[in-house]
Formats: structure tokens, C-alpha cells, sequence
């Protein structure tokens, strides 16, 4: 009886919650799954039932290969710089000076700062002419380069924006991590004559693997969907080599009304990142256990 | 365990008075009776946004029982929401939107068809420039009437043409002379390049580099549309001759758009709806002149504009929508709008109307080259997929602004890509 009761409650309580997740989550990835069997042009009430022949045409698309390339350049910049300097400034904040508390909300604000106000601000310091960082450059007798118009540097600028703005949050995990690592094993370490260096190696380094994992899935997760920055800063241009893989999905859909083909794209990208999650998790975990 | 009891009976009623809300607001929404409330989206902002506001308060004047929403939903989100609404059978009641967007929309069987409407009310359709309507129809049908139009002509730095010892009241009428106007007129620092060309993908380097085409005589797509024409000798030469402004003589950077406006470009081609912007905000003296053409070439230009129409709601609401537009593009109307915002008329009668022209003339003369043009100015293929058709073709004359292909090879590979989808 009681339990019966238990089972009934607990259906009450989650259901609103399952309805809002499953109408706006669950829902739109099933059918988009859907979709990407289907010819559609969103603007007619039906599809067309077409099998595979969307991600047939995309494995044969140059564009889509240009893109996936394009996004893993990105997605690799932002976690290996954003991880690297996360922790580089962890690691500093998290020694006893004043002001700390300061610095802390100062390197979180950019984490809650617009994405779009962020970028069209780096639009302006990134302009070859009156930008603030060609005008630096400029004082040194450095001649600036067109930034965001130079296919050489237009995916670096969008990487520095990106790791600017997740910087905040791997520092403030990171520092959560390196607080819980009890003070004892440095003290030990210290008797023992171990210096800085092999202190951070064989202490902090392997105690905080699991948040540097962690912090690696969300980065790589995150910064594969990259948008909105891309779209502001040069939509994919020069030449395509900021043609991030959100936007050949956007254009197909929303500029292309291509539906079915934009729906193939995204569940691509899920399988991706799957993957990547799934070998990752597989790879770190058999690390974890052979290190100890 | 009563606790427990009394947080079940209360999440049940929250959720059943929930419920019970949504339904009532239903109700009374459709109990308003005797006043129609339309909902207009549009893109158009500033200056426009203001005077289509004092256009709206002078109708609802006129028609007390008539109340238009007006809706502005940027340029690159109206489409997909339209897109949404249309898929989800909640159309708006009007909307004005980018002439491109309709061969797209006019297939998606939301919008209603105006040739009941216009003969009842006897619209003197021929008073309408022909290529303005050429994308209003479908299948014999009109779906949408122009509200507005433009085109692009020559903007040029008077400053910049008195430093470089050029007369500022003679700009280049070639492309011979725009050249070597454009040579004096860069500085080799990189602080200013005597022409603006835009080089980054999308439609705004297609539609631009369509006029030079059309100026040679070729054409973008056949007569047809049924495939490509710009991989042509007068393509070739066109696109030819933006990279030789850019690659050859140096006077046009692969930079962002909007060199001009910050006073880094001596000269653009650009649209009649700048004159209004730059009238008020550029801090140089400039002119206006009709787009240089080739030695051997014809005048042409390209034409943007919007176009508006009635989606499909309730018969009541549509016969009152058709109400507004066709006051809204009706003469009396569309001379006020054109007056106010600087768009060229999309009738006749508005053009050779005397008022229109003593006002160009004497309150803005910069408008007059845009004014003469019009009557060369082409309509883009009106086909549905258009958008990736012209990305394409950006995409790949890019490549050979950026010197990674010949002129040739480009055009050659886009007109490939291209043929499959016209078919």
C-alpha cells in the first residue's frame, strides 16, 4: 500500500518536469532523427520518406568535410588552451594574497557575459584599422594582420574569444579540485625533499585527473556546437575556414530549408561527439586504474 | 504520510488550474468581437520603423476598428520564423519580407491569393513596375505586392576626391575611369583604398557582383532558369574585373563590409537606403553617381525591396489585411513612405508624380542617380533555392578574389555545382 502511494507520488512530483524535458529535449531529437530520413522543405505540412540518401550526400560533400575539420580545429584550440590556462591560473589563485576573492569574479565574469555582445566587442578590438590590438601592435612597429578577413587568423581570434570566455569556469572548478586535495600530502612531499615541480607532477596533476577529464568532455562537447560566435564574427568566411559544422547545419535549415539534410548534419554531430565521450571515458578510466 | 497527501492534492489542483487558465484566456480572446487586431511583421528599423509607425497611427485614424501590431523581427530571423509559423499554421496576418524570400514562401500554400481582392477592388496593376511583380507571382497568381524597392549605385568620398586632387563633381562613369580614379585614391599604408568591393561569402557578394555581369550584357541564369549563364565571356570579364581590383591594382582589400561608411574607402557601390543613413550620420562629404560601366557595356543594376503579403488566417482578418496593404502600397501612401525613407517607388505614378520629383530634386539630389537607374535595374532569378544557389557563387568567386583559383576556373566550378539544382 504504501509503496504503491510512494510510486504515485513520485510519478506527480516528476511529471512536470518530465513533460518540459521531454517536449523540449527528448521530443525534438527523436523527430529530428526522423527528419533526417526525409526530404523537407519546412514550409509544406509533409516530407518526403528518402532512406539514407541524406547522409549519403553529406559523406560526399566536400563542405561537410571542410567543416568537420574546421570544428575539430576549433573544438582542439579551446580545450588545450582553455584547460592549460584554467589551471596555470588556478593554480595561482589558490595560494593565500589579498584580493583573491577579486580576481576569482574577475576571470567568472566573462563565463556570464552575452557570447554576442563578447564577440561583436572583438570584432571592434580585431579590426586591422582602428582596432585596439592592431593600434598595440602598431606601437611596436608590428604590422597587424586583416584578422577575421585572413584565413590564417580568423579561427585563432575565434578560439582566443572562446577560451576567454570558458576560462572563468574550468579556474573555478579547477580550484574547487585543487582545495579538496588535503594539505597533509604536500607537507609529506616536503619532508620527503620533493621540489615544486615534482609536487605538481606527482601530486596535484594525478589527484585532479578526474576534474581535468570532466572539464575536457564538457569543452569538447561545448565548443563542438559553436555558433553564435562564428556566426557574428565572419560567418564562416574566409573561404570557409571558420565554416564551423553548427553553421552548415543552420544554413542548410534556415537559409537552404533543407530540413531533412540539416537533421542528418545534427544527428551526425551527435554521433561524434558520442563517440568522443565514449572512447574518452573507456581511455581515462583504464588510465586511472593502472596509474594506482 | 498526510503531509505527503496534502503535496499530492495541491500539485494535482496547481496543475488543473494550470489547465483550467489556458483555456480561459482562449475564450476571451475570441470574445473581442466587433475590434481586428492585425499582427504585421516586418524587418524594417530606424528611420523606417518610424515612418511606417506614423503611416499605421494615420490608418488605424481612417479605420477605428482596426488595430495593426506592428512587429519588427530582424532580418535574418524573419524567414525562419515565418518558416515555423507557416509549418505551424499561425501565419501572421501581414508581413513584409525580402522580394528573394517569395518564390520560398509563395510555395508554401499560407499565403493568400490576392486576385480575388484585386479585381474586386480594382488595383490598377500595370501602374506597378514590371520586375518589381515579377516575383509576386505563382502560377499565374498574385501572392504579394511590392511595398518597397532599391538599388545600387555609386557612392563616393567628395573629401577624399578634393585631397587626391580628382574634381569631386565629376565621379567615374567607366570602368576604365574608376580604375585610375581608385589608383589615386589609395593610400598604400592600408589607412585608405580607393574602392570598396565585398569580398566575404554570402549574398551580398552575389548581388553585387550580378550588376557588373549584367553590365556586360550577360546574364546570371538563362532565360529560363533553367541553368547557369555568368560562366560566360561577360562573366568572366565582370568578375574579372573586381579581381583586378583587388589583386591587380590593390585598390580594394579582402576586408569586412563597411569601409566606406568609416571613411576608409573612397568609393562603393551600395543601395539608395545609405543616402537616408548617411545624410545623418557620415562625417565626410559625399556624392552619389550611377554605377560605371564597361566601355562597351549597358547600364544595369540590381533590385532589392520588400514585398508584402496576407498569410492565411480567418476570412475577416485577411479582408482586413487587404484593407491595409492595399492602402499601404497605394499611391497617396507609398508617396509619403518613399519621401520619408529614401525607397525608390515601385509605381509609376508615384515616380512621375510632381511632388516626388520636386522633392528629389531639390531636398535630396543624391537620390536622383538611384531614381534614373531604376528603370535598369534587374530582378535576381526568382527560383526557391536561390539562397544556395547564390552561396555557391560566392563561395567560389571568393576563392578567386583570394587568388587561390583563376576567374575561369571559379566560374567553371560554380556553374558545375549549380546546373544539378536548376534542373
Amino acid at each position: 500500500m504504501k509503496k504503491k502511494e510512494d510510486i504515485l507520488a513520485a510519478t506527480i512530483y516528476l511529471l512536470p518536469s518530465v513533460i518540459v524535458f521531454g517536449l523540449f529535449n527528448i521530443f525534438p531529437v527523436l523527430y529530428s532523427g526522423y527528419l533526417s530520413f526525409n526530404r523537407w522543405d519546412g514550409l509544406s505540412r509533409t516530407g518526403k520518406f528518402i532512406g539514407l540518401q541524406n547522409y549519403s550526400n553529406i559523406i560526399k560533400s566536400i563542405e561537410f568535410w571542410n567543416s568537420l575539420g574546421v570544428t575539430f580545429y576549433y573544438t582542439a584550440g579551446i580545450t588545450f588552451f582553455g584547460i592549460a590556462a584554467g589551471l596555470f591560473i588556478a593554480l595561482l589563485l589558490n595560494r593565500r594574497f589579498p584580493g583573491r576573492t577579486i580576481f576569482r569574479t574577475i576571470y567568472f565574469i566573462p563565463v556570464v557575459t552575452s557570447t554576442i555582445a563578447a564577440a561583436i566587442v572583438w570584432k571592434y578590438l580585431f579590426d586591422p584599422g582602428s582596432g585596439y590590438i592592431n593600434i598595440f601592435l602598431r606601437f611596436f612597429h608590428i604590422p597587424g594582420p586583416d584578422w577575421l578577413t585572413s584565413t590564417t587568423w580568423a579561427m585563432p581570434v575565434l578560439i582566443s574569444l572562446g577560451v576567454w570566455k570558458r576560462l572563468g569556469f574550468n579556474i573555478v572548478i579547477y580550484l574547487a579540485g585543487l582545495q579538496s586535495i588535503s594539505p597533509e600530502y604536500y607537507e609529506v612531499a616536503e619532508v620527503d625533499g620533493a621540489g615544486p615541480v615534482t609536487r605538481f607532477f606527482r601530486i596535484t596533476l594525478p589527484l585532479i585527473s578526474p576534474i581535468t577529464a570532466m572539464l575536457v568532455i564538457m569543452s569538447l562537447i561545448d565548443s563542438f556546437l559553436v555558433f553564435d560566435q562564428v556566426f557574428v564574427m565572419t560567418n564562416g568566411g574566409p573561404l570557409y575556414s571558420t565554416d564551423v559544422i553548427g553553421l552548415l547545419l543552420y544554413r542548410n535549415a534556415f537559409r537552404y530549408f533543407k530540413l531533412g539534410y540539416a537533421s542528418s548534419i545534427g544527428m551526425i554531430i551527435f554521433l561524434v561527439i558520442f563517440l568522443i565521450t565514449f572512447l574518452q571515458r573507456r581511455f581515462l578510466s583504464i588510465g586511472e586504474q593502472s596509474s594506482w | 504520510m498526510n503531509i505527503k497527501r496534502v503535496i499530492l492534492l495541491s500539485a494535482v489542483t496547481f496543475l488543473l488550474s494550470v489547465y483550467s487558465f489556458a483555456e480561459g484566456t482562449k475564450e476571451e480572446a475570441g470574445k473581442e468581437g466587433g475590434k481586428i487586431n492585425l499582427e504585421f511583421w516586418n524587418y524594417w528599423q530606424g528611420k523606417n520603423a518610424e515612418v511606417l509607425k506614423a503611416l499605421i497611427t494615420e490608418y488605424e485614424k481612417q479605420k477605428p476598428n482596426v488595430t495593426i501590431n506592428n512587429v519588427y523581427i530582424g532580418w535574418g530571423e524573419l524567414l525562419p520564423k515565418l518558416q515555423t509559423a507557416s509549418a505551424g499554421g499561425k501565419m501572421p496576418d501581414i508581413a513584409a519580407v525580402d522580394l528573394v524570400w517569395m518564390p520560398k514562401l509563395v510555395r508554401s500554400k499560407t499565403l493568400v491569393k490576392l486576385d480575388p481582392f484585386i479585381e474586386k477592388s480594382g488595383v490598377n496593376m500595370k501602374d506597378f513596375y514590371p520586375e518589381t511583380l515579377r516575383v509576386s507571382r505563382y502560377e499565374s497568381a498574385y501572392y504579394s505586392l511590392p511595398v518597397s524597392t532599391n538599388n545600387l549605385e555609386l557612392f563616393y568620398n567628395k573629401d577624399m576626391f578634393k585631397k587626391a586632387g580628382l574634381d569631386a563633381e565629376k565621379p567615374p562613369v567607366t570602368w576604365g575611369e574608376l580604375v585610375s580614379h581608385a589608383r589615386k585614391l589609395t593610400i598604400r599604408d592600408g589607412s585608405q583604398s580607393g574602392m570598396e568591393v565585398f569580398t566575404q561569402p554570402g549574398e551580398g557578394l552575389t548581388w553585387q557582383a550580378q550588376v557588373y555581369i549584367w553590365q556586360t550584357g550577360a546574364d546570371f541564369l538563362n532565360s529560363s532558369n533553367s541553368a547557369p549563364a555568368f560562366n560566360s565571356d561577360g562573366g568572366e570579364k565582370a568578375i574579372g574585373f573586381l579581381v583586378d581590383l583587388i589583386r591587380k591594382y590593390k585598390v580594394a582589400p579582402l576586408a569586412k563590409w563597411g569601409l566606406f561608411g568609416q571613411g576608409k574607402a573612397a568609393m562603393v557601390m551600395d543601395g539608395s537606403w545609405m543616402v537616408g543613413i548617411w545624410a545623418e550620420s557620415a562625417p565626410f562629404n559625399w556624392g552619389t553617381a550611377r554605377v560605371p560601366i564597361p566601355a562597351d557595356g549597358k547600364p544595369a543594376t540590381n533590385m532589392g525591396g520588400e514585398q508584402i503579403f496576407i498569410g492565411k488566417t480567418t476570412p475577416k482578418a485577411e479582408a482586413a489585411a487587404w484593407n491595409f496593404i492595399r492602402w499601404l502600397t497605394g499611391k497617396d501612401a507609398q508617396l509619403k513612405w518613399d519621401m520619408e525613407t529614401g525607397f525608390m517607388p515601385v509605381r509609376d505614378s508615384v515616380a512621375e508624380d510632381s511632388t516626388y520629383k520636386e522633392w528629389i530634386t531639390k531636398k535630396e539630389p543624391r537620390l536622383l542617380p538611384f531614381a534614373v537607374n531604376q528603370k535598369y535595374a534587374h530582378s535576381r532569378p526568382p527560383i526557391t533555392n536561390y539562397p544556395e544557389v547564390s552561396d555557391i557563387f560566392s563561395k567560389n568567386v571568393e576563392k578567386a578574389f583570394y587568388g587561390k583559383v583563376t576567374v575561369r576556373e571559379a566560374l567553371t566550378s560554380a556553374a558545375n555545382e549549380i546546373a544539378p539544382m536548376l534542373k
